[in-house]
């Protein structure tokens, strides 16, 4: 959000006079609209009533069904919530671990996975934003893992590396890769002329330049493909727990399956889902603050 | 306004002769059928302290010379020197473009402390600068402003603040001022009057008006139409302190040298 103060281009309040320019600047911006809060309470209103239509058309098509195998009502994920969220007749959550747990591991498998990525993505994207013929060369290499499923490659990760962390973490690293990779070439690669050429004017070396100019106007690109690299990463996190997948949200869902135990299916479902949104709204907020600038220049 | 004692360290500072010297010099943009010669043969020298402006319609290469000068291009034929060398971007020579050309991800002051990083200003003189540069230009408490939330004209301040902050003895400014709208642009004419009788350096101006050559300049050089070439060469006489913006065009001499550079401009187009 913007002072309106300082946006107006009135030329009266130009730099000559500074004193009109700079007056309230430091009061905080002024807030939104009158009605926006209103429209804001209204919106909450009809997602949360959208939610509970959801529900309950849940609960008439699970009771319709009167099969809890083939729909479970919303009251039985309820209960396998408490059930997998505590210790119960000395079982301990689902498997053996609490679903924070099988969460929590999946998580960090996204996070290390797309943090790896994201580095791998970047360092791979700026080379090939600065050299042509190594674009030329890894380009279509690039596009071409881009373009397989995660799932396609795992056997082959299984195959070198075995069935425990290790080809998991790869498989989310070599998913994550492509979008971070494509995205800063392409905005490297575009760097604006205009600001290369008043930063080399003021004396910047190649290495300054790339380092205050290209890399600061690529980051909104950026941050788009890590958004896109995170979520593909969280995609494949559930591909990747197939296999010896249990602790993990993944590796939960599918011994679940196995069993045919569908409440504890929809429950990883909801817990797969919401987190994914809560990671996005964190990337989200992380990009505002971040890029201040993103739109503006 | 400026402070005095900023004004002294910067007559100091140019100790390197400044003189431009632009010899036979002609621009090819291009290669081949479709080759255009944008610019000469021209030859001109600026001696050290010489408020040069180019004059021409668009298109004349008055904005090619001023890259040439500026060390982002080479010239097809013939040498341009700074000071005897031949220039490199970012060494001697500091330039205002028409369009600011700032850093959004960089706050107002920020921008001036970068380029006080690149001319090698200490890190620890460098917070002590940047107001000093801001003040130069007529800016007083925006630094800590991100670049969007400042006006056009104000954003051109800055970015002669930038220019200035490498104390380059040369000061280039490509049609600074074409943007804005008549009033803002008058002011920032009348201040840049101000800094440069308060710095003495030698600068080359491009723009395509007139008035703006005559109210500036110490000397105005109107260019003919592509390619480029010296129309006329006229050491304008006017003085350079002691007078007041309104002052200066009241004077009859102003008005002769508008209509006799007008009607050179107008030949050669």
């Amino acid at each position: 959000m913007t002072s309106p103060v300082s946006l107006r281009p009135d030329p009266a309040a130009e730099p000559g006079t500074p004193r009109t320019a700079t007056a309230g600047e430091g009061s905080p911006p002024a807030s939104a609209a009158p009605g926006a809060g209103a429209l804001r309470y209204r919106r909450l209103g009809v997602r949360l009533l959208s939610i509970a239509v959801l529900l309950v058309l849940w609960q008439l098509a699970a009771s319709a069904m009167r099969n809890p195998s083939f729909i479970p009502s919303p009251r039985a994920v309820w209960d396998q919530l408490l059930l997998t969220s505590t210790v119960h007749d000395g079982i301990r959550g689902y498997s053996g671990h609490l679903l924070v747990e099988h969460l929590g591991l999946s998580l960090r498998r996204i996070l290390v996975g797309s943090v790896l990525g994201v580095v791998a993505g970047l360092a791979l994207g700026v080379v090939m934003g600065t050299v042509p013929w190594i674009r030329v060369v890894v380009e279509p290499l690039v596009t071409f893992v881009r373009a397989l499923p995660p799932l396609a490659y795992f056997s082959l990760l299984i195959i070198w590396f075995g069935i425990d962390e290790t080809p998991k973490l790869w498989l989310l690293t070599i998913a994550a890769l492509p979008p971070v990779a494509v995205a800063t070439a392409s905005a490297v690669y575009a760097a604006p002329a205009g600001l290369v050429e008043a930063a080399r004017a003021l004396g910047a070396t190649r290495w300054d330049v790339t380092r205050d100019v290209v890399l600061p106007n690529a980051l909104p690109e950026i941050f788009t493909g890590v958004r896109l690299a995170v979520g593909i990463a969280y995609s494949s996190v559930v591909a990747a727990e197939t296999i010896n997948g249990v602790p993990g949200i993944g590796g939960m869902v599918r011994d679940a399956q196995r069993y045919l135990q569908t409440d504890v299916v929809v429950l990883g479902l909801f817990a797969i889902g919401l987190s994914g949104l809560l990671i996005d709204a964190v990337l989200r907020v992380a990009e505002n603050k971040l890029i201040p600038w993103r739109g503006r220049a | 306004m400026p402070s005095p004692d900023i004004a002294d360290s910067s007559t100091r500072a140019p100790e390197v002769p400044a003189a431009v010297d632009v010899r036979e010099v002609e621009h090819v943009y291009g290669r081949g059928p479709g080759a255009v010669t944008a610019l000469g043969p021209v030859s001109l020298t600026v001696p050290e302290g010489a408020f040069l402006v180019l004059v021409g319609a668009s298109g004349c290469g008055k904005s090619t010379l001023l890259r040439l000068i500026a060390g982002f291009e080479r010239p097809t034929s013939g040498s341009v020197r700074i000071g005897g060398v031949e220039p490199v971007p970012g060494k001697g020579a500091g330039v205002v473009f028409q369009q600011p050309r700032l850093f959004p991800w960089k706050t107002v002051g920020g921008n001036v402390e970068l380029a006080l990083r690149y001319a090698g200003v200490p890190r620890q003189q460098r917070p002590r600068r940047v107001p000093e540069l801001l003040e130069r230009v007529g800016l007083h408490d925006v630094a800590d402003r991100r670049i969007w939330q400042i006006s056009g004209g104000q954003q051109q301040r800055v970015a002669m603040a930038r220019a200035l902050a490498g104390d380059d003895p040369l000061l280039l400014l490509d049609e600074p001022f074409a943007a804005l709208d008549a009033l803002t642009r008058e002011r920032l004419q009348e201040d840049l009057r101000q800094v440069s009788a308060e710095t003495g350096r030698t600068s080359v101006f491009v723009t395509h008006s007139v008035e703006e050559a005559v109210f500036l300049g110490s000397r105005v050089v109107v260019l003919t139409r592509r390619p480029g070439r010296v129309a006329l060469d006229i050491d304008l006489g006017l003085p350079r302190t002691g007078l007041g913006p309104d002052e200066l065009r009241a004077l009859p001499e102003y008005a002769s040298l508008r209509a006799e550079i007008g009607h050179a401009v107008r030949a050669a187009a």
